[in-house]
């Protein structure tokens, strides 16, 4: 999530691929989208990763468009029930949905951008508390493990969560298990 | 970093209950010891049957050897943790505790539960308190925005249960709330 150069769950974000249109004819590149033109001609559209992306959209060679994990059909998903969308299956590699949308939304116009922030810090918010519930769960269910009776929207839930979500999950469940510790421990011993 | 991963997020429960330890309580000496001098201050001196105020794990060093009875603070008692009980039920807000009064009341259960009347009852309101109490922090959670979050009243075992997550969930919603002056920036360069 940070951009802290050595990040390495920044550089996962930065290497989603976005769909861009070329403004402009690029001379002698033609092998890096890896055809047998020498040009890359005006309109042509080519998957570029993000951090390649980046740069050629301020400097105005290239369009993009929203890519489609932040479609209008995943939001409407989204608005509808947060907790039942899959976000890591939405984008590959390990699923930096947050950090991908990040970056997008630095690519966008303000009002977009609004939106886009909105729909992230939303999205975040109405799922965080299913990610400590559930994490809290399995620090009580102890080394013995989970299963039995966490049904199958749960498990789903669990399956589908991000990477930033994960990092809350182990971190929830981790205190939760130390502080249940604590309260079962008992100094009597030392009697 | 060398410390590990588990110790750096926040201090450990046991490490609290150190500090905890530090707070005063009173006792009732069953042997005379002078004045006596420690880092944090002198006391004593002890004599019985006089109430004297000790830090804490003097008092259960010496409870464990027989040499004191524990006067448990007024607030370990059915009475007012029932009153207390019914507060945090009734109001959305979370209720006036001893800010180490988690660690304290465990302490004194484990070493000196002779000494706390009725000591099942106060486990067992301590433990309702401390859902009822945990069932409020996790509704604070949906209101959670990248400012700022006050929970007054919380105390210092609760805190430290919540802080690695709530403290990460806030960062992580600093990053994905928009900044109206880092666009501006931005195209200025």
């Amino acid at each position: 999530m940070e951009d802290d150069y050595y990040s390495i769950d920044s550089i996962l974000s930065e290497n989603q691929k976005i769909q861009c249109t070329f403004k402009v004819d690029i001379p002698d590149m033609g092998h890096l989208d890896g055809g047998h033109e020498r040009d890359i001609k005006a309109q042509s559209k080519i998957q570029l990763p993000l951090w390649l992306a980046f740069i050629l959209i301020y400097s105005d060679y290239v369009d993009f468009a929203v890519p489609t994990p932040f479609s209008s059909r995943v939001r409407n998903a989204l608005n509808a029930e947060a907790k039942s969308v899959r976000l890591s299956a939405l984008v590959g590699a390990g699923g930096h949905w947050y950090g991908f949308g990040k970056i997008i939304m630095r690519l966008l116009d303000d009002a977009q951008a609004n939106e886009m922030s909105d729909l992230l810090t939303k999205t975040f918010r109405d799922r965080l508390a299913e990610v400590i519930d559930q994490a809290q769960h399995f620090a009580a269910l102890g080394p013995a493990g989970g299963g039995g009776q966490s049904g199958d929207s749960a498990l789903a839930f669990r399956e589908g969560l991000e990477v930033t979500e994960r990092e809350l999950f182990s971190l929830a469940q981790e205190s939760a298990k130390k502080t249940k510790q604590w309260y079962e421990s008992t100094d009597r011993l030392r009697r | 970093m060398a410390l590990p991963v588990s110790l750096r997020n926040s201090i450990t429960p046991p490490e609290l209950e150190l500090v905890a330890s530090e707070e005063l309580v009173e006792i009732i000496p069953l042997i005379s010891i002078e004045r006596t001098a420690f880092i944090s201050g002198a006391y004593g001196p002890l004599r019985p049957p006089n109430k004297a105020k000790l830090p804490l794990w003097i008092a259960m060093n010496l409870k464990m050897k027989k040499k004191c009875h524990i006067v448990p603070p007024d607030w370990l008692s059915v009475d007012f943790l029932q009153n207390r009980l019914a507060q945090e039920t009734s109001r959305p807000e979370f209720s006036e505790f001893p800010f180490r009064f988690a660690e304290i009341a465990k302490l004194l259960l484990d070493v000196a539960s002779d000494d706390i009347q009725n000591s099942d009852k106060v486990r067992s309101l301590l433990k309702d308190i401390r859902e009822a109490r945990q069932a409020k922090s996790r509704d604070g959670l949906q209101k959670i925005d990248h400012s700022e979050l006050g929970l007054p009243n919380l105390c210092s075992m609760e805190i430290n249960e919540i802080r690695p997550f709530f403290v990460r969930a806030m960062g992580v919603l600093t990053h994905l709330t928009r900044d109206p002056e880092a666009s501006s920036r931005r195209l200025d360069v």
